[in-house]
């Protein structure tokens, strides 16, 4: 009788292993980010990040005793991938929520996967609007959300910045020809052209590809404006910043969160100084929460952390904190985000999110002495809040 | 008091005028800098194609392994010029190894069969370069010591005058060796006919040889003097000029050295005046082969190919 209780509590326990694999005990999340192929060191930024708050959430005893479970793809910048990696999570990997740390590309795709699906996801810094709106429903997303700012409100940031503190009366635009450089460079022209300033040209370059700058920095010297606005990533920023110095440019250049990277500072050299950046981390920022971040992240990888890396780390502890509030059940953690309220992110005070987009102050940065430091804050509301549609 | 007002104003317009002229030489130097890097590239493939009668595709890899050799000779001594001749050194011993081991080997088949071997061996020093160096932008940031020029509006930067001044000098050296030699003198003969040169007693195989170092040294010519130029080396450097080279080659009439030169200057000229002063949203990277299908559409041996 005794033996038989035991065979049968082994049997039991056996089943109870089969049933809940690692899942009983670790809470399993999703992650996906181009850590190799061309946007590799952005990919890599975003691991980086994630893991350390990984390791600060598992070595303060997890949520409610149980350790998370990241679990790591590499979409490769390549959509069809994240499509594959999407279901892969989905259906074998059995998360309660995704984090995305790549860009626009393989992030919307998977968008409406993780939507039909019914598990949350928070991306980073992914800028294309369908990351949270289904444009063939004509609804929001509602299982999706976004750390990062829309390119339009950044551009308007910037647009604001350079139109009230730097008293730009004539600016020129140069921008990457993708969705993110037309949606952040209208936004930008948007506003600024509201606030009473004149746009002289507006200049679109092939991306990826293009090198040479000169051409369209030519023309943009030939109207001598207060300010030029470039959008591009970090190799475009770094090569339309110098290549400026080099034809003896004065005008002030504006930036975007593409120019926020260690990259950018290390390929400009001395050229980027006195750039200033529309972006959402604040390097100066003395809440510990930032400054740890900043300690530790160059402490464990020995290299600054950038925009990149903090999105992603934002978008990983959002997650966490609705599921420690809400528990693993996905539905109460998609209501958890919906009810995220005052926030204390590292990208600083997420006010609320509406349709899926964050509410936050944008950052204004400048390069002094080779690194970014903190020059203004736009937390106009007029500005900042995300239109509704 | 009006007439005063209208000197003012007449001087702000004469001041933008002014300004405007200078903007067209600064664009006219962009765009003759830029149109020596093609000249650089394209001379190679067209000096290979004129005696092999082969599309060398892998030139562009070559340009780019020149790049990564002067950059790396750059970190290692600190010194620009002797990376250049590295850099080159590099790319013509690259040249040379393809022309001997995977060319020399295949010109008794037809020539479909080198062009697959090219277009291969392209994709694997791609891979190679991101496998050994890393996939990201490598930045060239070299002292060449020359100084900008500066005359008003107008400026003519450092690299500006380097790339001149190199190509320039490069350009020289070509055409004495090509005129002025016997072996120079062999060359072209072999472009000509091979089989009739090699009956006069030449080493036409020595000749072929001689072809691709001096071609490849170009070619690795060119990805120094971009790499400085846009501070930037990459892997895939090469994957724009392998397709923009073939059609500028076309566009020069293949095989012919001067017509190269001026398609290059054409078209570097053609795409930094569609950016810079007429200002249309034009693929910069299509210019060449709208010029190419222009040319050839009166013109089918190219600018300066005979029939």
């Amino acid at each position: 009788m005794k033996r038989r209780g035991f065979l049968f509590s082994i049997f039991l326990s056996s089943i109870l292993f089969l049933t809940l694999p690692a899942s009983g005990q670790d809470i399993p999340i999703g992650f996906f980010a181009p850590i190799t192929g061309p946007a590799a060191a952005d990919g890599a930024s975003a691991k980086n990040a994630v893991g350390l708050g990984l390791k600060e959430v598992n070595e303060a005893g997890g949520i409610k005793g149980k350790k998370i479970n990241l679990i790591i793809y590499d979409d490769r910048l390549n959509p069809q991938e994240a499509v594959a990696i999407a279901n892969k999570l989905i259906e074998k990997d059995k998360v309660v929520g995704v984090v995305s740390g790549s860009y626009s590309g393989p992030t919307r795709v998977t968008a409406p996967i993780f939507q039909k699906a019914g598990i949350p996801m928070v991306a980073g810094y992914a800028v294309h609007p369908d990351v949270t709106w289904d444009p063939k429903g004509k609804k929001p997303n509602d299982f999706c959300f976004r750390n990062g700012f829309l390119g339009e409100i950044e551009g308007a940031a910037a647009g604001e910045f350079a139109v009230k503190n730097l008293k730009a009366k004539k600016i020129s635009l140069i921008f990457m020809d993708n969705d993110f450089g037309r949606a952040i460079s209208s936004g930008f022209a948007e506003r600024a052209e509201k606030l009473g300033s004149t746009i002289l040209t507006k200049q679109m370059y092939k991306f990826p590809g293009e090198k040479d700058f000169r051409p369209y920095l030519t023309r943009i010297k030939e109207g001598n404006p207060d300010v030029i606005f470039a959008a591009g990533y970090y190799n475009e920023a770094a090569s339309i910043v110098r290549q400026a110095k080099e034809l003896g440019i004065t005008s002030q250049i504006l930036g975007e969160e593409g120019f926020d990277s260690p990259k950018f500072l290390e390929i400009a050299g001395p050229a980027a100084e006195g750039v200033i950046i529309a972006t959402n981390l604040d390097r100066d920022d003395p809440r510990p929460l930032v400054q740890n971040f900043l300690r530790n992240y160059r402490k464990t990888y020995s290299e600054d952390a950038d925009m990149v890396g903090a999105s992603s780390y934002d978008a990983f502890m959002i997650l966490v904190n609705a599921i420690r509030k809400a528990g693993t059940d996905p539905k109460a953690i998609q209501k958890a985000l919906l009810e995220t309220k005052d926030y204390n992110g590292l990208t600083g005070k997420i006010s609320r999110f509406i349709q899926g987009e964050v509410v936050k102050p944008v950052q204004i940065q400048v390069v002094r002495g080779g690194k970014f430091h903190r020059l203004a804050v736009v937390d106009n509301p007029e500005v900042i809040t995300p239109p509704t549609k | 008091m009006s007439s005063e007002f209208e000197d003012v104003k007449r001087l702000r317009t004469q001041n933008l005028e002014l300004r405007t002229q200078f903007m067209l030489w600064q664009q006219l130097a962009n765009g003759i800098a830029i149109g020596s890097v093609y000249a650089l590239i394209s001379l190679g493939l067209t000096m290979v194609y004129g005696i092999l009668r082969i599309l060398h595709v892998a030139h562009a890899g070559i340009y780019a392994l020149g790049a990564y050799v002067g950059l790396l000779s750059f970190r290692l001594i600190g010194n620009f010029w002797l990376s250049l001749i590295i850099g080159m050194a590099g790319a013509a011993v690259a040249g040379y190894i393809v022309e001997r081991f995977l060319y020399t080997p295949l010109l008794h088949l037809p020539r479909i069969a080198p062009l697959i071997v090219s277009i291969g061996l392209f994709t694997a020093l791609e891979e190679a370069f991101r496998i050994v160096a890393g996939p990201h932008t490598l930045a060239y940031n070299a002292r060449v010591g020359l100084g900008d020029l500066s005359i008003g509006g107008f400026h003519l930067t450092e690299t500006q005058i380097l790339i001149l001044f190199v190509t320039f000098g490069i350009l020289v050296f070509l055409w004495a060796f090509l005129t002025k030699t016997r072996t120079g003198l062999a060359m072209r003969a072999c472009a000509q006919d091979p089989e009739t040169t090699a009956s006069f007693g030449v080493n036409v195989g020595a000749i072929i040889a001689v072809n691709f170092l001096i071609g490849s040294a170009m070619a690795g010519a060119a990805g120094v003097l971009i790499g400085v130029y846009d501070n930037q080396v990459w892997p895939t450097m090469g994957s724009i000029p392998a397709y923009k080279a073939l059609a500028i080659v076309v566009l020069g009439g293949l095989g012919n050295i001067p017509g190269t030169v001026l398609a290059s200057i054409i078209v570097g000229l053609a795409e930094t005046f569609f950016i810079g002063v007429l200002a249309i949203p034009f693929p910069r990277d299509a210019v060449a082969f709208v010029a190419m299908i222009l040319v050839l559409m009166f013109r089918p041996y190219g600018l300066l190919g005979k029939a």
